[in-house]
């Protein structure tokens, strides 16, 4: 599935955040490239940097230094609006801590990227996600209502509902238990496959890490 | 160390690291108001209730009135005196004065030259000529009224005679303060200096008279004079005892101010339990973590408790100091209009308003901050582990608080409870329009086509339906109070001033004989001022209660043995005015002519004791009759028209019964010229003009509607803290959500419009519950306290609807406008 076509590039990437009088560096020059329909783990201690570089990557933050090109698209030109409608059209996500809408039920909690991008079929779209997930007898829960394992699978239903090009994952298995964890990670191997999708993970999992394309070991900031 | 100190310790850390946080503001704000508006209202309303009692001080031409039959005992004079009381003798008889060969019988008036205390005594050099301020006469000069001047048929510098004394008329009286608009001292009038008295030889043994004793000064010194229980013989007048009008609108704006401040500690209240339950929510993961680090459940109510305290402390100190300046304002604003000298500020109102704050907190603030002591540990491992609410026993405290604060800031249980259960209804009404509403907007919980903003902003409000709810009804009671200071507060407040209009009756003429009415209508008719409805009235004087023969004897009650011992003037008709109201029975109408039925007032009521079904026997001049009492009235003596204590059917009077009758008119003030003319052509017809009394009232109603605008300020405040309270509520979701769209792919202006499109609906629905409650609250006041008639008002639907959307969509956005700056990375923090 892969292609030449390069999904995501990063070049020289660095980030400081100052505290006071000091400044810190998060992550220190840190290049890499991605063809499109690969996989990527970021794997690392605490605090080596991770989700900085992940969210560098998906243009959610700014990096101090260096260039993100995201889908061909260099982020440093684009403003944070003009960021945001490329990830509507063109990425998808998964987080730690799932990240539903308390107040939405699973079907409105999945629609949500598909109306952002201007699907008029987003509740159709929603449903066909739910159901690959196996939660097509679930569509009017809310998240209260749903086990940890089941609300993780309504966010990689949101996820691929937009049918983005690009999957960034921050620790999808971190918050769920072993058996839990491990259903998960093969149902989002299993959905980026069958869609073609270029993956981006977090994780401390060495088996998940192990189970994409290519890894990045982070120490302090630094690729190693 | 201690567990206290380092509770303290701790509460100060966190106070000092949260107090950027929006709720705790906002917690601060609606104290700080809550203790400002009560303390300022108490630090004044002693200043106001002693300007409205000065009002009627002029009534009473004093501050207190000291009478009897007999010489008043020495001491008095002697207290008065250690009291460092102002004084002034009156005395009052009646005798026949002289004036050449004309005489009249004449209630002459023996005043002290500091006569009169409080209040305006007016003199003209002619009858209805223009009058300036006066003291009492000087010794050896009289000053009569129109009437007398009249009938002695007087002339410039003229002199009458009383007793063995010969006085100069000095002078026409236009207006004499403590004479009242009441019937019972219509002999003309004529006034002469104390010290004259006794050379006139009037004053001998066995003489009638009434002897006082008119006292002015200091509140706290007058209340000490007045004992519980009278000596024999005396009694004792303040001016709330005086005239029944000015009574009435000192009551009523008494109970305005009240409810204006009860509404503003309300709204504050509610913004402190909105602001301390977001704030208690905010902890609960900390006090998971304290608990988990060892903290005792003691601990952390101690800390809690404390972090209270010391809020309170602080807002209790800066609203004393607000309220002090406030205070001063409304000082100023009165003391324009009246002169009063103020007693000065005492800090005892001030440490009141400050404990009342304390109490606001405990009851409103405490209970759901202390509801967080009730996170699970296992919130530190697990985050959507909840505790079980206390929300019940927090709505049950804050119910009895409010009851508790209502009954504190007016010492007046009834009020308190009525208030108390209209907020508790009006919040009900509230919650169940908006959850209507809300219902009605579940279609749009599913995605259509077009328009992702306005959709998800709409349907964002069905998807929350218990938040929505919640804050449509916190919003819409801050609206609420917006629309009834803004809009109602002037259409009530207008309609009231206007329940005196400019030609409200200022003449009364007195004494009419039954063969005088038709060229009476005449004169009127030829000098343009219409017909006007003469009332009959016949004097009789109660002779049985119930078949059982009474005389002044048989009352204790001093008022009643004063009003039994002159005649009742009873009159009779088919129709009643919307000043009178019939509380108990049945109005008669045409089918009562011919029965021997009463109806009584609210005063003869309670000075007889009076039930339906009781009989009255009434002596007119020796023509006895006997009269059941067949309805009760309520009359409200301030629309200045005739109204009398009894009413008879038309033709209940026997024919032989004398009779004389009464009308009042509205006589411009450059027209007065007109009753010189009225009383050439009918010289028996007595004059009472009531222009000062109306005017007096009119001044009463100015100053009392500028104290209320001052205090609504409050009000208003309180208002607008409990909007920001409600729409601050879901910052934190908001903020969270945004960063979560924001990494979707949302753009800042969808999720801005998104957000505009909610609260502006929110605001319209919040607007439209809210005009529906003021309409309402609006005609309950309109009707129950000020009663003045009062309809529907379309606008005000309208207006509410139009200022919800707009504030609510203002406060959103200031509540919210970093949050749309939230970088979207926030997101992956968790």
């Amino acid at each position: 599935m892969s292609s030449d076509r390069q999904a995501v590039v990063a070049r020289h990437l660095a980030k400081e955040v100052s505290s006071g009088t000091q400044t810190l560096t998060i992550l220190h020059d840190v290049s890499l490239s991605l063809p499109a329909g690969e996989s990527l783990a970021i794997v690392g201690a605490s605090g080596s940097g991770k989700t900085t570089l992940l969210s560098l990557l998906a243009g959610l933050d700014r990096a101090t230094r260096g260039q993100v090109l995201l889908d061909g698209v260099d982020l440093g030109t684009l403003d944070e609006d003009g960021c945001a409608r490329l990830r509507a059209g063109r990425v998808g996500f998964v987080f730690q801590s799932f990240q539903l809408l308390a107040g939405f039920t699973a079907l409105e909690n999945v629609m949500l990227p598909a109306e952002l991008a201007g699907y008029a079929d987003a509740p159709a779209r929603a449903r066909l996600a739910l159901d690959s997930v196996g939660l097509s007898a679930r569509l009017e829960h809310y998240p209260a209502q749903l086990s940890g394992g089941e609300q993780q699978r309504v966010a990689l239903a949101r996820a691929f509902c937009g049918e983005p090009a690009i999957l960034f994952a921050d620790e999808p298995t971190g918050n769920l238990d072993t058996e839990t964890g491990a259903r998960i990670s093969e149902l989002l191997f299993d959905l980026n496959h069958q869609r073609g999708t270029t993956l981006v993970l977090v994780t401390h999992d060495a088996q998940l890490a192990g189970r994409c394309t290519h890894q990045l070991r982070l120490r302090a900031g630094r690729v190693i | 160390m201690s567990g206290e100190a380092s509770a303290l310790r701790f509460a100060l850390r966190r106070l000092r690291r949260g107090w950027r946080s929006g709720e705790l503001l906002i917690l601060l704000l609606a104290l700080l108001i809550a203790v400002s508006a009560s303390g300022t209202v108490r630090l004044f309303a002693e200043r106001v209730r002693l300007a409205l009692n000065e009002g009627s001080s002029e009534a009473l031409g004093a501050d207190l009135v000291i009478s009897s039959n007999r010489p008043l005992p020495e001491h008095l004079r002697e207290s008065a005196r250690a009291a460092q009381l102002r004084s002034a003798e009156v005395l009052q008889l009646s005798s026949v004065v002289f004036a050449a060969e004309v005489s009249s019988l004449a209630s002459i008036k023996a005043v002290s030259a500091d006569y009169p205390l409080r209040g305006t005594l007016r003199l003209a050099a002619l009858p209805y000529a223009p009058a300036q301020d006066a003291k009492g006469p000087p010794q050896g000069a009289a000053y009569v009224d129109a009437k007398l001047w009249q009938d002695l048929q007087l002339q410039a510098g003229g002199e009458v005679a009383v007793g063995e004394l010969k006085l100069r008329v000095a002078g026409v009286i236009e207006n004499e303060p403590d004479r009242g608009n009441g019937f019972s001292d219509l002999a003309p009038r004529l006034m002469m200096n104390r010290a004259d008295l006794d050379a006139s030889g009037l004053l001998g043994p066995g003489s009638r008279a009434d002897y006082r004793l008119y006292l002015a000064g200091a509140r706290e010194a007058i209340a000490r004079l007045v004992p519980a229980q009278p000596e024999h013989g005396l009694r004792y007048t303040q001016p709330q005892d005086a005239r029944r009008e000015l009574r009435g609108v000192v009551q009523r704006a008494g109970q305005l101010l009240d409810l204006a401040v009860l509404a503003a500690m309300l709204l504050a209240a509610a913004a402190v339990a909105q602001a301390a339950r977001q704030y208690g929510e905010k902890q609960r993961e900390e006090i998971a973590l304290l608990k988990c680090l060892g903290a005792s459940r003691a601990f952390i109510t101690r800390a809690l408790l404390l972090q209270l305290l010391l809020l309170g402390l602080a807002a209790g100190a800066c609203g004393a100091l607000l309220a002090a300046a406030g205070q001063s304002a409304l000082a100023a604003l009165l003391q324009s209009s009246l002169q009063l000298a103020l007693p000065p500020v005492s800090l005892q109102p001030l440490l009141g308003a400050v404990a009342l704050g304390l109490l606001m907190l405990l009851g409103f603030a405490a209970p759901p901050l202390l509801s967080a002591r009730n996170t699970p540990v296992l919130r530190v491992l697990q985050r959507a582990a909840e505790s079980p609410g206390a929300q019940r026993l927090s709505l049950l405290l804050a119910l009895a608080t409010a009851a508790l604060l209502l009954w504190l800031a007016t010492g007046d249980a009834q009020l308190a409870l009525r208030v108390a259960l209209g907020t508790a209804l009006t919040l009900g009404v509230l919650a169940l329009l908006a959850w209507l509403l809300v219902r009605a907007l579940q279609p749009l919980r599913r995605g259509g086509r077009r328009g992702f903003a306005l959709r998800f902003g709409l349907a964002n409000l069905a998807r929350r339906r218990g938040a929505t709810v919640a804050q449509a009804t916190g919003l819409g009671i801050g609206l609420l109070a917006l629309l009834l200071v803004s809009v109602v507060r002037e259409d009530l407040l207008d309609s009231w001033r206007n329940k005196l209009p400019a030609d409200a009756p200022n003449q009364f003429l007195i004494n009419i004989q039954p063969e005088q009415r038709e060229a009476l209508q005449a004169f009127f008719a030829s000098h343009g001022l219409g017909t006007v409805k003469l009332w009959p009235m016949a004097r009789g004087r109660l002779v049985a209660l119930n078949g059982k023969p009474v005389d002044v004897e048989s009352f204790d009650d001093p008022q009643t043995r004063a009003w039994i011992n002159r005649e009742f003037n009873l009159s009779w008709t088919d129709v009643i005015g919307s000043d009178n109201v019939v509380t108990q029975g049945q109005w008669w109408g045409e089918a009562g002519r011919g029965q021997a039925w009463l109806s009584a007032e609210e005063y003869a009521i309670e000075r007889l004791h009076l039930k339906l079904g009781d009989t009255l026997t009434l002596d007119f001049s020796g023509e006895t009759q006997t009269f059941t009492v067949h309805n009760f009235r309520k009359v409200d003596w301030g629309s200045f028209k005739p109204n009398f204590f009894l009413l008879a059917p038309e033709d209940a009077v026997g024919e032989a019964v004398p009779r004389q009758y009464i009308a009042s008119f509205y006589l411009p003030a450059a027209r007065r010229a007109l009753l010189r003319e009225l009383v050439a052509q009918f010289p028996n017809i007595s004059v009472l003009d009531i222009d000062a009394a109306l005017r007096q009232v009119r001044g009463l109603i100015t100053q009392v509607l500028r104290a209320l605008e001052f205090v609504l300020l409050f009000t208003l405040a309180s208002g607008l803290a409990l909007l920001l309270a409600a729409v601050e509520a879901t910052r934190g979701q908001r903020q969270r959500e945004t960063a979560l769209l924001r990494t979707l792919g949302a753009s800042r202006v969808q999720i801005l419009a998104a957000l505009m499109a909610e609260y502006a609906l929110l605001g319209l629905l919040a607007g439209a519950v809210a005009a529906i409650a003021a309409q309402s609250l609006a005609w309950l006041l309109a009707v129950q306290l000020l009663d003045i008639p009062y309809g529907p008002r379309p606008l005000l639907w309208l207006l509410g609807m139009l200022a919800g959307a707009l504030l609510v969509m203002a406060l959103g956005w200031l509540s919210l406008r970093g949050s749309l700056r939230t970088a979207p990375r926030q997101v992956l923090a968790g």
